[in-house]
């Protein structure tokens, strides 16, 4: 955590927020095909940065649907991302939050971020959290620690069912790529217009309105303490 | 429901803030208005009961704010300093910084009038007007950036919208007016001049009465056109058109802090307005226009702040 490479503060104007010309551009797509719900990423997060009790990084919801017999289960694991254009940046008075220009990353240099929440609110995916120990706020972050030695995010070296595809997208040759060439992908709140580099494999949407739309029983099940999806 | 982030610290501030900084404006474009005071001892009084309160409000707000700081929280009293050593374009920054020099500047400005036979043309004058000069575009801005700052993310539909910071500037000024009339009520003592405490009482209750006839229309744009909209920012306004903020919106802010003290005023005003009868509010009256007022300031601020939290982006 503390490697000082990682820690950069970018202090000073709001610079250019989309370069598309960063070495490395990291993007990860989640094939919710293959999720089976187990959270064992989830579990996997939370004990590689101690996240507090009630709090999370990344966790997985179920949406369960339909009347008996015809009935589905579907996952949709969550998690900071990265968007290319963030609005938790953007709103930051600090310069705490910041996008990294050698990767796309967001990331939060703890000591500078003075806890005043405002990215809390901006962040239109509800991944930040004040952090109780630190006072500032925190959220998942790729696992920089260990994608800067060359080893995978946590939550995808735990993934059983490879749900997880995580790589640099600037490298035409890398799993990720391969994945977005080739499948039909959407990201999540894309009005929001922050264009994230999470991209989803069959995301289903269903919630409470579709529920009403349809009349197609539907129940969300954020699986955290944050009862109500955010 | 969702999680509330901000609670009452940032309620007080943006209440607390914007009647300072309202109180502010009006004390120096009056001030201003009139001459440097020259025109009439009314004016000359206004401004000065306007200096004398405007940084208190906005010290206090700011005091508030650092309790509602996640680093203030762990024991970390002065990490809040990070704001001051860098500057971009979160409002929050443009704001800090917009902060720090009015309390600065109203400071110096309330100095200059505080002596007890401070009056126009003192050895203070000079410092004054270029004092009364800074405040009017500081205290705007104080004013406006706090709507700004709640207007400037899509993920916040209640709050994202242009004309909130609008509302905020109107309902400062509004409490602004009701603050200095409220002090003059309270310990204005008597004066020997009465033609001229009239005609300020009259030209602070008239501009009063006119900035929440604005205000009015600015909720009524405000709630139409995001009721007009469909989506999250539809979904987010229902909080207050039969959800659960509504009656506190409507009876709280609407009723107390809008219609009941317009129609106390149009009461005492039109008759000088339309027949230059003599304007005669009873003390009483004063009094409780300028309460209801203050009270109607803090509501708004309660239920935008709360209504932008229990509302989100709808959908995933
Ligand atoms: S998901 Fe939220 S916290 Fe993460 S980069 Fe996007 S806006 Fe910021
Ligand atoms: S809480 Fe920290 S990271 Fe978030 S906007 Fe405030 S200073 Fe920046």
């Amino acid at each position: 955590m503390k490697d000082p490479a990682t820690q950069v503060s970018r202090r000073g104007l709001m610079k250019n927020l989309i370069a598309s010309d960063r070495p490395k551009r990291y993007a990860m797509v989640i094939d919710t095909r293959r999720c089976i719900g187990c959270q064992a990423c989830t579990v996997a997060c939370k004990s590689e940065f101690s996240v507090p009790l009630g709090e999370s990084r990344s966790w997985v919801e179920s949406i369960e649907k339909g009347n008996f017999p015809d009935v589905g289960r579907n996952f949709l694991p969550r998690l900071c991302n990265q968007c290319e254009k963030p609005s938790c940046v953007s709103v930051c008075p600090t310069g705490a939050t910041y996008k990294r220009d050698e990767d796309g990353v967001v990331a939060i240099d703890e000591e500078i971020c003075i806890g005043c929440k405002y990215c809390m609110h901006a962040c239109p995916y509800g991944m930040r959290y004040l952090h109780p120990n630190t006072g500032s706020v925190d959220k998942c972050d790729f696992c920089l620690h260990r994608v800067e030695q060359g080893v995978a995010p946590a939550c995808v070296n735990t993934c059983q069912g490879y749900a997880r595809i995580f790589g640099d997208i600037n490298d035409p040759s890398s799993a990720v790529s391969k994945m977005l060439e080739t499948n039909a992908v959407s990201v999540l709140r894309p009005a929001m217009g922050t264009e994230p580099m999470v991209f989803y494999i069959a995301a289903d949407s269903s919630d409470e309105r579709y529920a009403e739309r349809t009349g197609v029983y539907v129940r969300v099940e954020t699986n955290r303490r944050q009862q109500k999806r955010v | 429901m969702l999680e509330i982030h901000w609670g009452l610290p940032v309620i007080i501030y943006l209440f607390l803030g914007g009647l300072g900084a309202g109180a502010g404006v009006v004390s120096a474009s009056v001030f201003l208005r009139s001459h440097a005071g020259d025109a009439s001892e009314g004016a000359f009084d206004i401004a000065r009961w306007g200096a004398l309160i405007a940084p208190i409000p906005v010290i206090v707000g700011v005091g508030a704010l650092v309790f509602e700081l996640g680093s203030f929280a762990v024991g970390d009293m002065f990490r809040w300093i990070n704001l001051f050593l860098t500057i971009n374009l979160s409002p929050m920054s443009i704001g800090s910084w917009l902060l720090a020099l009015f309390v600065i500047v109203s400071l110096v400005y309330a100095y200059t009038f505080l002596g007890s036979n401070s009056r126009p043309g003192d050895e203070h004058h000079g410092l004054r007007k270029k004092m009364a000069w800074l405040m009017v575009p500081l205290g705007v801005g104080v004013a406006l950036y706090t709507g700004i700052l709640l207007g400037a993310m899509p993920s916040r539909p209640f709050w994202n919208s242009p004309i909130l910071a609008m509302l905020f500037l109107i309902s400062a000024l509004s409490t602004g007016v009701a603050s200095i009339l409220l002090m003059r009520c309270i310990f204005g003592g008597s004066s020997s001049d009465a033609k001229g405490v009239e005609d300020s009482k009259y030209l602070l209750s008239s501009t009063d009465m006119l900035l929440i006839s604005f205000e009015v229309l600015v909720v009524f744009l405000f709630i139409m056109y995001a009721h007009l909209t469909v989506g999250g920012v539809e979904h987010a306004i229902d909080v207050v058109l039969g959800g659960s903020l509504t009656s506190l919106f409507w009876l709280g802010f609407v009723v107390i802090g809008l219609i009941i003290p317009i129609l106390i005023e149009l009461k005492y005003v039109l008759p000088r307005l339309l027949k230059q009868e003599h304007y005669a509010m009873p003390h009483a009256m004063e009094l409780a226009v300028c309460m209801l007022v203050i009270v109607g300031g803090f509501m708004l601020r309660y239920v935008v702040v709360i209504a932008g939290q229990v509302t989100g982006p709808i959908g995933i």
